[in-house]
């Protein structure tokens, strides 16, 4: 028997990223829950193996496909609607420094209430349980969904539901942050990430009269300098330009899976705002006007 | 850390539901789950009772609880709690893939584990150890393989995490308790795809499932054993000695990453499709074939220049072992047979073929009867695709029953064999 196998034509598959609208809300919540992490170890000064790392268990959909492509922090999608008994199998595997977070849509959600109500009633762990409410951001296609109440349907089955706007990535870091504690005491936590489709965004904003916002990066952006430098280099010494990365800071755009930001160009920019709230190492990042950071009811923008 | 644990229980009545909970206690099964439902539920409801999440209340869960908890065993189980046999089969996936530990290469060489492992997250391994975690068991009635079909088929998909994984299925293939009438058989073997097998006796339905956990792990893939009604249900005495595997249950936990193989997306399961149906798939063949004994099947000579061979499986082999006790019989056997080979067996799929292949030409076969029982003919087909294949000059007999007697109707299967 061959020691490797050999590769054949069909194996040669391609990927094929999910690619989120630049001001999609899905795509700010994954970030979060991975900055949060960061900052818990930070905080307790955990280093080396005595760490907490998340286990990111999740649902098939495009909200956790992205969360799989743009931040590699989904270990596991296995069946539609299973994202949390799955969750809780790893739970009885898993080391006690690994926090199991499970992850869903709104349609894996409907799907998920058996294992949902499993977690919440499983007294020896915790549970963080995040929504992504496609009500609103109709991630697939403006659907209409099942008439959800997450409050009372989360809250019979024994969560605290937190509704969380996923523009404040910031804020919501903290919020993971301490969930993670809250998980080692066995709280049971659902987080819904109320977005609102960026295709919405424009809609309401224009019909209320309201322009919204945009980035600006300051000429402190890694980023914007390392494209003057190239620049340069393929003005003065062009047979050096193969010598260059082709980018040196992307971490804003990256994090947030923003088109506008990665492409540094504001005109792409819906004006969801997250980047408001996006720690920038040399802080040349920010926003300017309003935005749906502040609030996602139009209604408190005006 | 003591490795085994010796238990001696004493006489008990035990049942096939309790024999199968048997063999995975010896192969060191730390996470059970299932939904209940004729005529599996005591199996599962065993292990409810061994956790302590419900009253022991028969002898077998009393002596065996009691002698589990002076060693530390560590069970986990999950039976009511689990909505639905999707859920509970989920869930088993979920303990199942965080693979913490490693043991060390028992069955398969350098170039089979390449093939295995070689492309997971462990592929740097220098001494090319197994990488495990939880072995879990989950059971279901035969209508729970299809409610957990979704659930299954993503286990193959992720093999080689899978492995560990045991999936106990009761058939009701008389539709006593049900409302259809099934053979799990074609479930597991033919949509599957996974190593399936049929006990015969609640006296050795323990060593088939232990075994096929340590076989199967190493391979990466779940299996299924399978049990018809009379067999979940009946009872016989045993001097019940165990000897658990505690390296097994006691083994580190953890979750690794490995996305490649965990995150079911196209461009990730397409080519491990492949791989599972040209490359480990026949794997599997070859090492049924090279443990065919250590599964607990048997090849056995009656009479002198066999040129028929008998292959019996499930029902037919439980009730063939009269022959052997009764000269009677064996002596209808012969005029009725002449000189044969009886293969006693439990595999259902993948058969070994080269095993098969070498009796039939070292002895110059000539006719096949396949004894096996339900309506699938998963036996039967590979036989004949055998035949076919290799070219060989021997006929191949459906000598089967195509449903399960009922179970107040005893019925005679060494009668049939020697009528048929």
């Amino acid at each position: 028997m061959a020691a490797k196998l050999n590769r054949t034509q069909d194996e040669i598959t391609y990927m094929r990223p999910v690619s989120n609208c630049a001001g999609c809300g899905d795509t700010k919540v994954s970030w979060s829950v991975y900055e949060g992490m960061k900052r818990f170890n930070r905080e307790h000064e955990l280093k080396g193996k005595d760490r907490y790392q998340i286990v990111y268990v999740a649902d098939r959909g495009c909200g956790n496909l992205q969360g799989y492509h743009a931040y590699h922090i989904v270990d596991a999608i296995l069946c539609m609607g299973t994202g949390a008994i799955v969750g809780e199998g790893i739970k009885e595997s898993c080391s006690e420094k690994q926090i199991v977070v499970t992850a869903s849509g709104d349609g894996g959600y409907n799907f998920n209430i058996s294992g949902s109500k499993f977690a919440a009633k499983n007294k020896k762990w915790g549970a963080i349980n995040i929504i992504y409410n496609n009500y609103n951001i109709r991630m697939t296609g403006g659907q209409i969904p099942l008439e959800t109440d997450f409050d009372k349907e989360g809250a019979a089955m024994g969560f605290e539901v937190i509704h969380v706007n996923p523009y404040r990535v910031d804020d919501n870091a903290e919020l993971f942050k301490g969930l993670v504690d809250r998980y080692l005491n066995k709280d049971k936590v659902m987080v819904v990430a109320d977005g609102v489709c960026v295709l919405d965004m424009r809609r309401e904003a224009a019909s209320v009269g309201l322009k919204l916002g945009h980035f600006i990066k300051s000429e402190e952006c890694l980023d914007l300098k390392f494209a003057q430098e190239r620049e340069m280099v393929s003005r003065d010494e062009p047979e050096k330009l193969k010598e260059l990365p082709r980018f040196k800071c992307r971490l804003c755009g990256i994090g947030l899976r923003c088109q506008a930001l990665l492409n540094n160009d504001p005109g792409l920019c819906f004006g969801c705002g997250a980047c408001a709230q996006f720690p920038c190492p040399v802080g040349a990042l920010s926003f300017e006007g309003r935005s749906y950071a502040i609030s996602t009811d139009i209604t408190e923008l005006i | 850390m003591k490795k085994t644990g010796a238990l001696n229980l004493g006489r008990v009545r035990l049942s096939g539901n309790q024999a199968v909970a048997r063999g995975a206690l010896e192969a060191g099964v730390r996470v059970a789950t299932g939904y209940p439902g004729a005529p599996i539920s005591d199996l599962q409801g065993s292990f409810e009772q061994l956790a302590g999440n419900i009253r022991r209340a028969s002898p077998f869960t009393v002596k065996l609880g009691q002698a589990l908890d002076e060693v530390n065993y560590n069970l986990t189980a999950h039976w009511g709690t689990t909505t639905n046999e999707d859920n509970a089969f989920a869930f088993a996936l979920g303990a199942v893939i965080c693979k913490g530990d490693r043991k060390k290469r028992e069955f398969l060489t350098e170039d089979e584990w390449d093939l295995v492992y070689g492309e997971t997250a462990f592929a740097d391994g220098k001494n090319k150890s197994i990488p495990v975690g939880s072995r879990v068991m989950c059971s279901f009635k035969h209508l729970g393989g299809n409610t957990a079909a979704d659930a299954i088929r993503v286990a193959v998909n992720i093999v080689p995490y899978s492995g560990g994984l045991g999936i106990a299925s009761g058939d009701d293939r008389q539709g006593t308790a049900s409302q259809t009438m099934q053979d799990n058989k074609v479930l597991f073997s033919l949509h599957f795809r996974i190593p399936t097998f049929e006990l015969h006796s609640p006296l050795t339905a323990h060593q088939t499932v232990r075994n096929c956990y340590r076989l199967f792990e190493e391979l990466g893939t779940p299996f299924a054993v399978i049990m018809n009604y009379d067999l979940s249900y009946r009872e016989v005495s045993v001097d019940l000695a165990m000897e658990v595997d505690l390296g097994a249950n006691m083994r580190q936990k953890s979750f690794t990453r490995d996305p490649k193989h965990l995150v079911t997306i196209g461009p990730h399961i397409r080519p491990r499709e492949n791989k599972f149906h040209a490359h480990l798939i026949p794997l599997f063949r070859k090492k049924i074939g090279e443990y065919f004994d250590f599964l607990g099947n048997k090849v056995q000579q009656y009479g002198e220049k066999p040129r028929t061979l008998l292959l019996l499986n499930g029902p037919f082999r439980e009730d063939f072992q009269l022959v052997k006790h009764d000269q009677t019989l064996k002596n209808r056997l012969l005029k009725k047979f002449g000189g044969i080979v009886a293969v006693e067996t439990t595999v259902v799929f993948p058969q070994p073929q080269s095993l098969y292949k070498k009796l039939i030409t070292k002895l110059a076969i000539e006719k096949i009867c396949v004894f096996e029982e339900g309506y699938g003919r998963v036996i039967y087909m590979q036989l004949l695709d055998l035949v076919s294949r290799y070219g060989l000059d021997a006929k191949v007999f459906d000598c089967g029953i195509p449903y399960e007697p009922r179970i107040y109707e005893r019925f005679s299967y060494i009668d049939h064999i020697l009528a048929s």
